[in-house]
């Protein structure tokens, strides 16, 4: 995993950033289902009746932007996390 | 042509494309036509198994009934695809490397393949399934009967055969397409296929009815967004506890229901597929989930009160005359139920056949499986008939049960059925700790509580569980009622029955995990399942250290044996300077390894074994624990076999020397035997010759009669001592002997042999040394014996001593548990091949000094045996030495 570290040159401290990079992108990974969770469970904060009630249009387009965000957010994760063999060993090692 | 008519057309006409399709799909996988096949597309469309008739009737429904409620189903499944990275990554990896073929196989895979949990698992699956695939039925002919009520006025109830019918087909399709193969991962191109092809169709559908309910009849999204706001549920209001609740029960569904395990896990091909899946996924479900307020909020204006909601999806195109959109959104509808009851009889049938038919048929067979086609012919038969048996089942469900309210609630109550094997999947995944017992304890404790709070009180009050039970609690006891245990009441029954069984579940995993302790074959599993990145590398050298250097152990110990393989290891520890006994899994170590197991398997099999727990190969570890198994007996029977002959050649060696050393005795005994006949001729020649002369002359001086009659007498005597010689050793050796034991010391022994040896002493003097201070040892033994074996080491000094001063020295030594006296002369000793025979019978040193008849050591030996001690030659630097030994406790008994 520090392969890089080990060579000198110049090339080992641009590998070292891409591994740094991607290491930050699988935290992200992880924590983008509770960024999700929290989100969605916003709504239970909301008042259940007298005054500030949140109407139904707006409960319905708050509930699916967050969605339209999610999947953004996934797809983007899912871009970046693409299979890259210079990378691959790394992602894996980080696993445990 | 009536709209019933056509509707049946269409059904058949959409089945028969539903067939052609997976007839085509399946030839083309045939011919290796697998890349679009297999595209990441393909899997994310069949994922949409989750949603089932009940999502796409039920949906509106729920909504029309609970406001947003219905989202949760949608929402749950969407954070599971987003959690891809740590949940689904690790779930499609374990499943690939462990041939896993559904949830059954990995509960029972994790946990030491427990054919118990995987029956238990089984039968869960079958009980939470069953009655879901009775709603996909009723489904259906409700859809039908309710558009052909609207379109013709006839009685719905004509319909009913209907469910029959479609349970036939839907069987029939399940068999030809879903029991194709015996493919190990079970794979069906067919199936997936047609799945996918169901999955665009009910997105269409209801997409369909969506724009036109907003577009057509609300007039575009704003004054739909507006109507939504002024309908009765225009305020936000969701029971919060629900709304949490059923997301986790959603999530927990989509990775515990046997369908959705068998597209999500079973039937993925690609892990990359996953990636595509976790965004594009969640957009199909959001878009399936997207226009169902507005049809809800658009039925319950239009539609005449008390009509079904859970038509709305049906009726309100219906209402509005749009029959061809209705007929599209039948199709959905249809499409949903099919795909659901298709893909839940494939994965029931193989938990079914895997873990509760083939079990009991092989253990009923008497001669076990020995024919492989047999099985395999036998699998398949045991998975058709599962899965005619689970739609049967489905069916009679929804017969016996009369359809109906206790059927629309029944898909959650599934939900929390299954996702009591939650605990069991991730705790498994993710903790090595967990065992057997553990799991087993879980899965009994959260089956108990949900079916006792939930699903036999779901058939209605009095049903199964009697009213008072409900009312009064179990035996009476009011902490015991169904919907409020421990006295808790006012909760929602599902949630309360999910919080209790959850909770009860989770503890009972836990404690008895904790508790327990897992059998190797557990341990390993356990390791492969949670470290499983490690495990299952995709390089093929051994590039990269990944493998786990435990399970290394596990396996080079029942290869080379505990000591050799913990020597080898503890070696490469010390030489890399790790801490302990376990080296890193370096390459270098690795090659090491896999030659000394080499050594013992061949090459070929050490790589694939190392492979096996570095790499994750195609072979399962129980497959690689019965090779190391056999490997282990073969060693063994070989080592054996070796040690065998070892210790006959060490036999025919002793035989040989034996044979020698009979050959030789053989020789001396000739030699005797004309020896002794000699030594009795000699006598008996000089004694005849002597009284011949006596008898035969007359005048005989009486000096020479005396003179001869002494020497006819000496003669005799020493005959006699001869043949009491032979006679004595004849009885010490058959140990009829008779001891006198006396008290006396070892000094009145030596000076009686002593004197005795001096009697008839002529010619050369024998100068015996003695310290007479150590021989003042009491002794309680036979001394006439003691002194006769002494007698015959004197005279043999004396006979056989070849020096010019003769002397003997006679040392007594002492130690804690014998005595021992020494016989030393200063001669020139006895040749080392000599000593060998000495003691034996008939055996002399030399023939030139024909003392005796050679049996005096032969005595003394035999004797010695009988007192208790023994008499042997030692090598000395100068002379013979003969040691006689004493057992201390004859000295002992005497004071």
């Amino acid at each position: 995993m520090t392969s890089g570290a080990d060579r000198p040159g110049s090339p080992a401290n641009f590998h070292e950033k891409r591994t740094y990079r991607r290491r930050r992108l699988t935290d992200a990974a992880r924590l983008a289902p509770i960024l999700a969770l929290v989100l969605w469970f916003i709504p239970l904060i909301w008042p259940q009746s007298g005054a500030g009630t949140v109407s139904s249009a707006t409960a319905l387009i708050y509930i699916f932007l967050v969605w339209a965000g999610v999947i953004v957010m996934t797809w983007g994760l899912s871009r970046l996390l693409a299979d890259d063999p210079t990378n691959r060993a790394a992602d894996e090692g980080s696993e445990e | 042509m009536s709209t019933l008519n056509l509707l049946i057309a269409v059904c058949i006409a959409y089945v028969s494309f539903l067939f052609f399709v997976a007839f085509a799909a399946d030839r083309l996988a045939l011919q290796g036509k697998k890349a679009w096949l297999r595209s990441p597309l393909i899997y994310t469309l069949s994922l949409s198994i989750y949603c089932t008739a009940w999502t796409f009737y039920g949906a509106v429904g729920s909504a029309a009934r609970n406001g947003f409620e219905y989202l949760t189903i949608y929402l749950g499944p969407t954070l599971v695809m987003v959690s891809w990275w740590w949940l689904l990554r690790r779930l499609l990896r374990i499943g690939r490397t462990q041939k896993i073929t559904s949830i059954a196989d990995l509960i029972s895979s994790r946990y030491g393949k427990s054919s118990l949990l995987a029956a238990g698992v089984t039968t869960l699956a079958v009980i939470g399934t069953t009655p879901y695939i009775a709603l996909q039925l009723q489904s259906v002919t409700l859809s039908f009967s309710v558009f052909a009520a609207q379109s013709d006025g006839s009685d719905p109830e004509v319909y009913r055969d209907l469910g029959l019918w479609l349970s036939l087909g839907l069987a029939v399709f399940t068999v030809l397409f879903g029991t194709r193969n015996l493919d190990a991962k079970e794979r069906h191109d067919g199936v997936v296929m047609a799945i996918a092809v169901e999955a665009v169709v009910k997105l269409v559908a209801l997409l369909s009815v969506g724009i036109f309910v907003v577009w057509g009849v609300s007039g575009g999204l704003s004054e739909a967004l507006y109507q939504i706001d002024a309908s009765e549920f225009g305020q936000w209001h969701t029971d919060r506890s629900r709304w949490a609740g059923l997301i986790f029960l959603s999530a927990a569904a989509f990775l515990c229901l046997p369908r959705t395990f068998q597209v999500l896990v079973v039937e993925n091909d690609d892990e990359s597929h996953l990636r595509t899946a976790s965004w594009a996924f969640p957009l199909y479900l959001c878009l399936i989930s997207l226009f169902v307020v507005p049809i809800a909020v658009v039925g319950l204006s239009i539609m005449p009160e008390g009509s079904n909601p859970d038509l709305f999806v049906l009726t309100v195109p219906l209402a509005l005359g749009e029959n061809g959109l209705a007929m599209l959104s039948f199709l959905g509808g249809f499409s949903s139920a099919t795909s659901m009851v298709i893909v839940a009889a494939i994965a029931l049938s193989t938990m079914v056949s895997n873990h509760i038919v083939m079990p009991i048929w092989l253990r009923l067979r008497p001669s076990g499986a020995s024919v492989s086609g047999d099985v395999r012919a036998a699998v398949l038969m045991a998975r058709r008939l599962s899965i005619v048996g689970v739609v049967m089942l489905g069916y009679l469900y929804y017969r016996f049960s009369g359809g109906g309210a206790a059927l629309a609630s029944i898909g959650l109550v599934a939900f929390c059925g299954l996702a009591q094997v939650l605990p069991a999947m991730l705790g498994g995944m993710f903790w090595r700790g967990a065992t057997r017992l553990g799991a087993f304890a879980g899965l009994t404790a959260g089956f108990a509580t949900w079916l006792y709070t939930l699903y036999l009180p779901s058939f209605g009050v009095g049903t199964i569980l009697p009213a008072t039970i409900i009312d009064n609690g179990l035996l009476g006891w009011a902490w015991l009622k169904p919907d409020a245990l421990f006295g808790i009441s006012g909760m929602d029954q599902l949630m309360h029955a999910l919080l209790w069984s959850m909770l009860f579940n989770v503890a009972a995993f836990v404690t008895v995990s904790l508790l327990s302790f897992p059998s190797p074959l557990e341990r390993l599993q356990a390791a492969q399942f949670v470290n499983i990145f490690e495990h299952s590398a995709n390089t093929r050298t051994w590039s990269r250290g990944g493998a786990q250097t435990e399970d290394l152990m596990v396996m080079a110990q029942r290869i080379l044996g505990a000591r050799e393989a913990q020597a080898l290891f503890a070696g490469h520890a010390r030489k890399q300077g790790a801490r302990g006994d376990l080296p890193e899994p370096t390459p270098d170590f690795l090659e090491v390894l896999e030659r000394e197991l080499g050594s013992s398997v061949g090459a070929a099999t050490a790589h694939a074994m190392v492979g096996q727990i570095t790499g994750g190969m195609a072979v399962s570890v129980e497959d690689l624990m019965a090779v190391a198994d056999e490997t282990a007996q073969m060693l063994e029977y070989s080592a054996r076999l070796k040690e065998q002959s070892e210790e006959l050649s060490r036999t025919a060696l002793e035989l040989r020397n034996a044979n020698q050393k009979l050959t030789r005795l053989s020789i001396q005994k000739d030699a005797f035997l004309s020896q002794i006949s000699h030594e009795l001729r000699t006598p008996m020649t000089s004694i005849r010759a002597f009284s011949e002369i006596l008898r035969d002359t007359d005048q005989i001086q009486p000096d020479d009669q005396s003179r001869y009659a002494s020497i006819i007498h000496d003669e005799a005597q020493r005959l006699t001592r001869l043949l009491d010689d032979l006679l004595d050793l004849s009885v010490v050796e058959n140990g009829q002997v008779n001891l006198n034991l006396r008290d006396g010391t070892l000094r009145d022994a030596l000076d009686r042999a002593v004197s005795s040896a001096a009697v008839g002493e002529d010619g050369a003097q024998l100068e015996i040394k003695r310290d007479p201070a150590r021989e003042d040892i009491a002794l309680h033994t036979d001394l006439d014996r003691l002194s006769q074996v002494f007698i015959n080491l004197i005279a043999n000094a004396r006979k056989y001593c070849d020096a010019p001063n003769p002397c003997l020295t006679i040392r007594v030594m002492q130690d804690a548990d014998r005595i021992v006296v020494d016989f030393q002369d200063n001669g020139s000793g006895i040749s080392p091949e000599a000593a060998d025979l000495i003691f034996e019978k008939f055996a002399r040193v030399s023939d030139q000094k024909a003392g005796g008849a050679g049996l005096g050591l032969a005595i003394c030996r035999q004797v010695m045996t009988r007192l208790g001690g023994s008499v042997e030659y030692v090598p000395a630097l100068r002379g013979a030495n003969f040691r006689v030994v004493l057992p201390y406790r004859t000295a002992l008994a005497a004071q």
